[in-house]
């Protein structure tokens, strides 16, 4: 494979490209991966919607000749940008198309002047992490990705007043003061996805909180969660007792869970496992909306 | 005959594991995704499910979930074929209900092959 110099990289507008023509690209980046994490056109389509990707500011890398590179995506939400889908395909990396599309990427939000970029790299993927490094990107913390089988029998729900919270209030309730959070768990991807509800509970001795989740087909997906009242490990395993007294046969995947928060325990203690780490890196100074 | 369902996206990957596997008597089916390995495992009742746990549509661990809830299966053995490091492996494989795991990427074919015919027998 003849090495690509700067020049010689094109970087097209992903917008230009078909979804199934983005997967087939996106995946090719992957297929070396630890975490390899293919997806379909749905899939990715998804991605996009859920996570306000804007395709126009996305770029894939390719030679003037048309050979394919790699791929990088860029979310855009108020005051600040996601680095995203970053990946460069196999045979043809250690030849600066990664670089090129962190450059271009960085480029786009600085023209739309937005200063604060954010991203997610997996933990020893240390090519990625170097490359954030040289732009200037920093360490916030690790986050998890966790997942609970379905085969574990439900426990009986702890005692608690509890209410099912409908899409509208279960919205209502993920903008309110959850601190920074990483992009995929921003008030903004709940708003934008489906079948989205909560539950709150309040216990006996007056701990409260609530927790927001997406129900896909098979699976439980995209928490949002906040003790309003007492030992948030507590509340929150109180709060998956009941979720998954509700959906036994659900698999249930959650991520880029602060590795500091408090609510972690309980995740433990009722048969979550850790499924890989990533590290969260800013550029810049956030926004004060960052939730 | 023994029949093994491949359930792997990646078809270079997938012909790998065909070739593995071509000196023996098994015979191999192949899906490409978790949708189309559920409908083929509860058509073809494999001895073995050969199962990358990276899929596009859902990933491998959702769709053990799915094939260890069906009674059909229960004499089907369900290896995972992982690059993930052993500790995680062992941990989603314990978790949710796989026989075992394979990782990768195969570079031993007598190896491959004999970690088949293990769980093969192990599962009989």
């Amino acid at each position: 494979m003849p090495a690509h110099t700067t020049a010689a990289i094109k970087l097209i507008p992903a917008s230009h490209f078909t979804f199934e023509q983005l997967t087939a690209i996106y995946n090719q980046t992957r297929v070396d991966y630890m975490v390899p994490m293919p997806m379909n056109a749905a899939r990715l389509a998804e991605y996009v919607a859920t996570y306000d990707v804007k395709l126009d500011h996305s770029l894939v890398a390719a030679t003037p000749g048309g050979e394919m590179l790699g791929v990088a995506m860029l979310g855009l939400r108020a005051g600040r940008a996601w680095l995203t889908r970053l990946g460069v395909i196999p045979n043809t990396r250690r030849n600066g198309v990664g670089q090129a599309l962190v450059a271009g990427l960085m480029e786009q939000a600085a023209q739309l002047s937005i200063d604060f970029v954010m991203l997610e790299v997996i933990k020893h993927n240390t090519p990625a992490h170097q490359l954030f490094l040289k732009f200037g990107f920093r360490e916030i913390g690790e986050l998890l990705i966790l997942r609970r089988p379905p085969r574990i029998p439900p426990l009986d729900p702890i005692v608690a007043d509890a209410e099912r919270l409908d899409r509208a209030d279960a919205l209502r309730l993920v903008g309110r003061g959850r601190g920074a959070q990483p992009w995929t768990n921003q008030s903004e991807s709940l708003f934008n996805a489906y079948e989205v509800s909560g539950l709150h509970l309040t216990l006996a001795d007056g701990s409260r909180g609530w927790l927001v989740y997406q129900r896909q087909k098979f699976i439980l997906t995209r928490f949002a969660f906040k003790t309003e009242a007492g030992d948030p490990a507590t509340v929150a395993y109180a709060l998956l007792s009941h979720l998954h007294y509700q959906y036994p046969r659900l698999d249930t995947h959650t991520e880029n869970i602060q590795i500091n928060d408090p609510h972690l325990p309980a995740f433990y203690e009722m048969g979550y496992v850790e499924s890989f780490r990533r590290i969260e890196m800013w550029h810049g100074i956030p926004p004060l909306n960052l939730s | 005959m023994t029949k093994i369902l491949l359930i792997e996206d990646i078809p270079d990957n997938a012909e790998l594991v065909r070739r593995a596997l071509s000196a023996t008597d098994y015979e191999i089916i192949h899906a490409a995704d978790a949708e189309t390995g559920l409908q083929m495992a509860l058509a073809h009742r494999p001895d073995l499910i050969l199962l990358d746990l990276g899929l596009p549509d859902y990933d491998g661990q959702t769709l053990a979930g799915w094939l260890r809830e069906e009674s059909t299966l229960n004499a089907t053995a369900i290896v995972a074929l992982t690059a993930w490091p052993e500790e995680t492996a062992r941990k989603m494989v314990e978790s949710y209900g796989f026989d075992g795991y394979i990782c990768k990427p195969i570079t031993k074919v007598r190896k491959f092959v004999s970690q088949i015919n293990s769980f093969l027998k192990i599962h009989k």
